[in-house]
């Protein structure tokens, strides 16, 4: 087994992203949370450094980079702000459903747009049914003299109200053997009867906005359906595991930075009796499980990232990194406002964000017990 | 036999026929050499251009020089590298001198060095010690990484042996008596008009307001640990209550909470004495503790236990800078009532 | 317009507090320190890039350095520029600014010809601010350092601000020109992922010493005019006396040192 080793060139993209994080997302990151707002113009000016489209080919206005560099990115962002990573992570979605999926028209129709960041993107499946129950899909798109009329509900969908660009799932109608078939169809914002709902008042991965999509005799022509009529359920799942997955993995590999690097600088500062408390045996056993966590979580990421992009069957690989790395970063964060004592919990310092943002990486592309189902059920094959 | 000759060169700034003071500081530092090398006939000169500078001719020979070196002509009016760079370097392979000393401004960051690479010399850059060894070679001691290592320079095979010194590296010695012999040179034969390259359009100075730095006993400097600039107004109050004057580190400038880089301390911008100095949230890099370390007390207040900056202080505080700076402002203010009252 | 930008790869300012000098050797100690682009170079590299945007025209890196600093050009690179040349030799080793310079200016020479070199007004670990000038001269170029504004026509014509004490001086002459460029000037713009892809098929040239055609007697320590004695590190350390106690504590201790040291009557 070869050591996990970045290339000169991934090396340089992290610096790159470190320095423009630094600079541009760091400063705003609490307020971020606080308002819970999507701040545009940020996620505009890392469009045009090609953050957006980091893993579309250049042909189509993108890095032509892939998900390694993508999960660099959102590692980068999520050591200070993962709310925000969570936009950019939720942006990919579409954009790989469309990259994946679409036809060239289609491509060329909505991913330059898309990978410069000029547009944002999103991918909306869960409906108040389910999520990972994607069968249960009720939202409905009739064919009718030539165009598509949708009509449903989607609940709980990231950047609800920010999105230019969705892809949204609706049930076709049924297969040859009479089950539900999907379809996945390209919508624009400002399309009629097609408008965000109500807004959730999310406490982790707050500026990611999260609430309803509705649907009312939403009529699009037949270019807006993404991939064949009945392929929607397949797009979604594969768009999920390949990108929503590892992007969630590699969101809580970077929280599992920002706490081990937060309570490092804590345990240095602070004194106690006299001496600065990471002098202290206690609070170095707890500096080294947060060392564990990070490392480990890290490895998995980008070994199940690294699997993928060979095209390697490896949904359990990518579901062990997600279950581990969200896990972890709850714990790690946990144990970081644990080691700071009464200052863990004061918002002067981020590690409550930090562990709000952490239990909000569970649910996101499947909880951890859809996770380990996943993990068995490959294992028990 | 005839005893070794040590000739030092002074080039002065002069800007809107006013002297820099750096010039004095150098000045100082020259006379200093000659005098501690004693087992060699010393003397300085002083080389001074500009047009209609004469008073300042006469005031530089009461600095304890024996030259004055005055080259006076239209075209010197401003510093322009190309004119002056010409006219020294014709004085200097005409006269030979052993040292050349300039103070480390804009204008003698960019003459010193065209100056040296014409004559083909070593140019040592901004020296915090300077002495004659054994040998009468000139030993300058220069920073390097911020001012975290000092090291030695000689130049011992080219002459002249070239150094320049920052502003403020050297206090103000008193004027001496005596009086110097003023040389008026002939400005035609030592600059010609193909010399120059560049013209000079426009010169623009401003004073900046308030007490400089430089001579303020008390210096509240701050950092980027001071979080905002409304939190920077609490170090412009304590500041006016303690008839200091406030400085910053280069992050807090990037910030846009300061009055500008003329505030700046360390070794790219002012380097201070006071008697008392307190740094806000400074964590005490190299470059700028290169600034402050010849100061009287040095405080700071830190949040990180382990910054730099404690080791460099007298005395420390491990806390929110802003909390602190507000709870002095407190307590001064409360004595001076008390003071007032009482 | 044909620019070249001096790049000088230094170790990281920001790490500046972990140079150590060896007791024993008395040699300088800086393992494990990053390397990065010179601060002020990149100013420099972003003027000559907007110049490039708006004339047209090549910018190209030139530097004197190890071999192993060509991932620093090649982040140069990644910026924007176009190619970079990396002059590289054990003989040059040692060199004080005009030695440096000497390498440069020949580099220069061969790459070119340029009618622009900027680079840093000043270098973050030896900070001479010399290059500029000394480059300068041994191009026969006219050259201004401390650059804080700047206007280049097609034509040749070039209005330069340089900064001094509490103000500017502006000057006007004609290219070419060496201009040592100062943080004011401009913002440099991030390294993008475009960039980065760019970057890899973008020609890296390193040039021996006798690949430059140089003397070895004027370049590196041997070609230096000045040369180095000991080392110090300074000892800058008090005794560092720690104020316990609340905020109210501490200024009540910090009011009685500052009328022990004179102030506040």
């Amino acid at each position: 087994m070869p050591e996990l080793k970045f290339t000169e060139a991934q090396e340089m993209l992290r610096k790159a992203v470190r320095e423009f994080v630094e600079k541009e997302v760091l400063p705003i990151a609490h307020r971020i949370d606080v308002d819970n707002e999507c701040p545009v113009d940020v996620f505009k000016k890392m469009g045009t450094l090609g953050f957006a489209g980091v893993f579309v080919p250049q042909e189509y206005g993108g890095a032509g980079m892939g998900l390694t560099e993508r999960a660099i990115i959102l590692e980068e962002i999520s050591r200070h702000a993962a709310g925000f990573a969570m936009i950019l992570m939720t942006h990919h979605l579409g954009v790989e459903a469309i990259l994946a999926y679409g036809t060239e028209e289609q491509k060329r129709k909505y991913l330059p747009d898309l990978a410069s960041g000029r547009k944002i993107g999103g991918l909306a499946v869960t409906e108040p049914s389910g999520g990972s129950d994607v069968g249960g899909q009720q939202t409905s798109a009739e064919f009718k003299d030539g165009r598509w009329v949708l009509n449903g509900r989607k609940c709980f969908i990231t950047n609800s109200s920010s999105a230019d660009v969705t892809v949204v799932t609706a049930r076709t109608g049924e297969d040859a053997k009479g089950r539900p078939a999907f379809g996945a169809f390209i919508l624009e914002a400002g399309t009629p009867g097609f408008a965000p709902g109500r807004e959730e008042n999310k406490f982790g991965l707050r500026g990611s906005g999260t609430g309803d999509l509705l649907l009312n005799d939403c009529e699009v022509g037949e270019e807006a359906l993404l991939g064949a009529p009945g392929n929607g359920a397949k797009l979604a799942l594969a768009t999920i595991a390949k990108v929503g997955r590892t992007g969630m993995s590699a969101i809580s590999v970077g929280i599992l930075r920002g706490c081990l690097e937060e309570g490092v600088k804590f345990a240095k500062e602070r004194i106690l009796y006299g001496k600065p408390i990471a002098k202290l045996q206690a609070i170095q056993l707890e500096i080294a499980q947060n060392r564990v966590d990070y490392e480990a979580a890290r490895l998995l990421t980008y070994q199940a990232i690294g699997l993928k992009e060979s095209g390697a069957n490896c949904d359990a690989e990518i579901a062990a990194a997600k279950y581990f790395s969200t896990e972890a970063a709850v714990r790690s964060a946990k144990r970081t406002i644990d080691l700071m004592g009464g200052y863990g919990v004061m918002n002067d310092y981020p590690v409550g964000r930090y562990l709000r943002d952490a239990m909000a990486t569970i649910p996101s592309g499947g909880t951890s017990h859809v996770m380990q189902l996943v993990i068995a059920g490959q294992t028990l094959a | 036999m005839a005893e070794k000759r040590l000739a030092i060169w002074v080039v002065v700034e002069q800007n809107q026929g006013k002297l820099a003071p750096v010039s004095i500081e150098v000045l100082g530092q020259a006379v200093r050499l000659v005098e501690a090398a004693s087992a060699l006939s010393g003397e300085v000169a002083v080389v001074l251009l500009g047009d209609q500078v004469e008073d300042l001719a006469e005031e530089l020979s009461a600095y304890g020089v024996d030259q004055v070196y005055w080259v006076d002509d239209p075209r010197l009016k401003h510093y322009q590298n190309d004119s002056y760079a010409a006219v020294l370097q014709r004085l200097v392979e005409r006269e030979k001198p052993d040292i050349l000393l300039f103070g480390a401004t804009g204008a003698g960051e960019e003459l010193a060095p065209t100056l040296a690479a014409r004559l083909s010399t070593g140019l040592a850059a901004h020296c915090t010690g300077l002495d004659i060894n054994a040998d009468g070679q000139l030993v300058m001691k220069v920073p390097a990484f911020g001012g975290r290592v000092l090291g030695e320079i000689f130049c011992p095979s080219t002459s002249p042996q070239m150094a320049s010194i920052k502003p403020g590296t050297f206090t103000v010695t008193e004027r001496r008596v005596g009086r110097g012999e003023i040389v008026r040179e002939d400005a035609s034969s030592l600059l010609f008009d193909e010399d120059i390259r560049l013209e000079i359009m426009d010169v623009v100075q401003f004073e900046p307001s308030g007490l400089p730095l430089e001579k303020a006993d008390v210096v509240i400097a701050g950092g980027y640990g001071m979080g905002s600039k409304k939190n920077w107004g609490l170090l412009e109050q304590l500041a006016a209550e303690l008839q200091g004057a406030v400085g910053c580190t280069r992050p807090a400038l990037d910030e846009g909470w300061t009055a500008g880089e003329h505030t700046m301390i360390g070794t790219s911008g002012k380097t201070v004495r006071p008697k008392v100095y307190l740094g806000c949230g400074i964590s005490g890099a190299a470059h700028h503790v290169a600034g402050i370390k010849d100061s009287g007390v040095i405080i700071n207040v830190n949040r990180d236990a382990l910054a730099p900056a404690h080791a460099y202080s007298d005395y420390c505080v491990t806390d929110d800078a802003k909390k602190v700076v507000e709870a002095l402002l407190e307590e001064i203010r409360r004595t001076k009532n008390e003071d007032d009252s009482g | 317009m044909e620019i070249a930008v001096l790049l000088k790869p230094v170790p990281d300012p920001a790490q500046y507090d972990k140079i150590q000098i060896d007791p024993a050797t008395g040699i300088l100690v800086r393992k494990g320190l990053k390397t990065v682009i010179n601060p002020e170079d990149k100013h420099a590299l972003e003027a000559a890039l907007q110049l490039k945007e708006q004339h047209g025209g090549r910018v190209a890196l030139i530097g004197m350095a190890p071999a192993s600093a060509v991932e620093t050009f090649r982040e140069g690179l990644a910026i924007g520029a176009d190619e970079a040349f990396l002059c590289s030799d054990r003989a040059f080793a040692g060199a004080d600014s005009l030695a440096t310079s000497r390498v440069l200016a020949k580099a220069i020479n061969k790459a070119g010809p340029f009618a622009l070199v900027l680079c840093g007004s000043t270098s973050a670990d030896g900070g001479t601010a010399h290059v500029p000038s000394q480059v300068g001269e041994l191009l026969g170029f006219a050259h201004l350092t401390h650059v804080i504004q700047m206007e280049i026509s097609p034509d040749g014509r070039a209005t330069v601000r340089a900064k001094m004490e509490n103000g500017y001086r502006e000057s006007r002459g004609r290219l070419p020109l060496v201009l040592g460029i100062r943080r004011e000037l401009n913002t440099p713009r991030y390294i993008s992922l475009m960039g980065i892809m760019a970057a890899q098929g973008k020609p890296v040239h390193v040039w021996s010493l006798n690949d430059l055609g140089l003397d070895k007697g004027k370049v590196g320590l041997a070609g230096s005019p000045t040369q180095p004695g000991k080392l110090y590190q300074p000892d800058m350390k008090r005794k560092g006396e720690v104020l316990q106690g609340e905020a109210r504590e501490v200024a009540q201790r910090l009011v009685g040192i500052f009328r022990s040291a004179g102030i506040l009557g």
